[in-house]
């Protein structure tokens, strides 16, 4: 089965790449953004 | 001396280079303008805002070894980059978006302040300064042997005048305005960049029908070029030694820890790590397509190369139609400045802060200036006279340097971040065990026997970091607390 004309295995090579890339951006949408938790410095 | 291939002069793609010149150097002075301190030519006076940091980390992150060199790949070995160097790459970036929290609040300037930081010995700043400079030096050779092979191969004029002016260029608007101007180029650069490549892209798309027969072009080329470990070619360790190495690099690439300094705060060291994650983990998903594609769109007008470097210039000279030409040189030209530029302003501040500040912990602000201004010109001198006749090949030159930082720096400095007992001068052995091995052994035959450098560098780091710390550890030891100040 081919997904966008490459098999199965290097589509999840690719998803994985751009889910790995966008952890950061996840994480700050959740916890930063949405759940409004403050940075470190805001708590020569 | 190089070879390149010599065509006759374009006139569009020569005026297109002459002009991106004029706006680079403007840009340089405008800088020189706003530049009043040390700080300011170093690290933004650490006002930089999400916008800027957020550019600066992507335009530096694409160089012509990425554009150039990631597409040669692909025509050698179809997708399996993504599988083991992209991969790494951009779960490195998610990774240092995770600790940045603690390597902005210590406060410090460059790695080597962070390595001193955290070991509480000032003399790991020379040490591991002197890494940096070693693989900040080999960058610039690599880079500026892509852009000039490059801009040969369009522009048709020799390589030998080439290099020289590409050089003289950068080193000039660099010596100029310090980060102020390669803060500003970036946010141009970037742009220009992931703009050209997606018009590329839909370019090709169209001349092959859809997006999904590019790869499916792809595979009736060569059905392995579209499996993710190009048929078995790449085994399950060399996989796993290449995505260490890579991931490593994000981690302890001088530029990378001096941007991070530059963010005004906290919310915004985090911002441009996870923003620049997203565009730059979607932006060479596309870019290795467009290998893809360019690989297709040759074996199809029965072009062929000898050196995969130059599949995409090829590309460029004798398959798109000389718009879509020019757009492309920009974007490449955009690529090499805003990587090379970056490269060459640390070794400025490596030198000035982490060398010349060691020896000199008097010095004055203008003497250190003078000192960032001289190194940038010795350096970028130096690298563009072994640049006109280079030792290796830029691949090659690009997974030394990988393998060569994150046997060094990985494991010790980051593990001494969030263990504040860890013996310092355990930590300043590791770092420099892991870099005499991990180089070493590496030049000498890529590893031992089947275990691959990165794997020796990193297990030579670890062993001596434990040993260090066991035998060290039962002595009281000088200021080790890395939240001190």
């Amino acid at each position: 089965m081919t997904i966008i004309g490459m098999p199965e295995s290097m589509f999840i090579v690719f998803a994985l790449t751009v889910i790995g890339g966008s952890l950061g951006a996840i994480h700050y949408t959740v916890v930063h953004v949405l759940l409004g938790k403050p940075f470190a410095d805001e708590e020569d | 001396m190089i070879e390149a291939g010599m065509s006759d002069v374009n006139p569009y793609y020569l005026g297109a280079f002459v002009l991106y010149l004029v706006l680079v150097l403007g840009i340089g002075v405008w800088g020189y303008t706003r530049t009043e301190n040390v700080l300011d030519f170093w690290v933004f006076g650490q006002g930089m805002g999400p916008t800027l940091a957020t550019w600066s980390l992507i335009a530096n992150f694409v160089s012509s070894v990425s554009v150039i060199g990631f597409i040669g790949a692909v025509y050698v070995e179809g997708y399996s980059l993504m599988t083991h160097t992209i991969l790494g790459l951009m779960v490195g970036i998610s990774g240092l978006y995770f600790v940045v929290g603690k390597i902005r609040a210590l406060d410090v300037l460059t790695l080597p302040d962070l390595v001193a930081e955290v070991t509480g010995y000032r003399v790991a700043r020379p040490i591991s300064g002197s890494v940096l400079l070693a693989n900040a030096w080999l960058y610039l050779i690599m880079q500026l042997v892509g852009a000039s092979l490059l801009i040969t191969a369009i522009t048709g004029v020799p390589y030998e005048y080439m290099v020289w002016v590409i050089g003289a260029v950068f080193i000039l608007y660099t010596v100029l305005g310090g980060l102020v101007s390669v803060a500003w180029t970036d946010l141009v650069q970037g742009l220009l960049m992931v703009g050209a490549v997606l018009i590329t892209l839909a370019y090709m798309t169209f001349d092959i029908g859809s997006f999904s027969a590019i790869s499916a072009e792809f595979a009736a080329v060569d059905e392995a070029f579209v499996h993710p470990t190009y048929d078995g070619t790449y085994t399950a360790i060399a996989i796993a030694a290449s995505l260490i190495a890579f991931f490593g690099t994000i981690f302890t690439e001088q530029n990378n820890i001096v941007r991070i300094a530059a963010t005004k705060d906290i919310r915004t060291a985090k911002i441009h790590l996870a923003a620049a994650g997203v565009v730059l983990s979607v932006f060479y998903s596309l870019l290795i397509v467009l290998g893809g594609a360019t690989t297709v769109a040759l074996f199809d007008a029965g072009l062929t190369v000898d050196d995969p470097d130059a599949a995409f210039p090829v590309l460029i000279t004798d398959y798109v139609p000389t718009e879509i030409g020019v757009i492309i040189i920009l974007a490449v030209m955009s690529a090499i400045l805003s990587t090379t530029d970056t490269r060459l302003h640390a070794t400025g501040i490596t030198t000035a802060r982490d060398l010349y500040q060691y020896f000199k912990p008097q010095a004055g602000e203008e003497r250190l200036m003078k000192v960032s201004r001289i190194a940038t010109v010795v350096f970028g001198v130096t690298a563009t006279a072994v640049a006109v006749n280079p030792p290796g090949t830029i691949i090659e030159l690009y997974n030394l340097r990988a393998v060569l930082l994150t046997s060094a720096f990985l494991i010790p400095v980051y593990l001494a971040i969030y263990w504040t007992d860890l013996d310092g001068r355990a930590v300043v052995g590791a770092v420099t065990a892991g870099a005499l091995l991990g180089l070493g052994t590496d030049l000498i035959a890529g590893g031992i026997g089947p275990v691959p450098a990165v794997f020796i560098g990193l297990g030579v780091a670890t062993i001596v970091l434990l040993v260090g710390h066991y035998l060290f550890g039962q002595e009281a030891t000088p200021d080790t607390s890395p939240m001190s100040d």
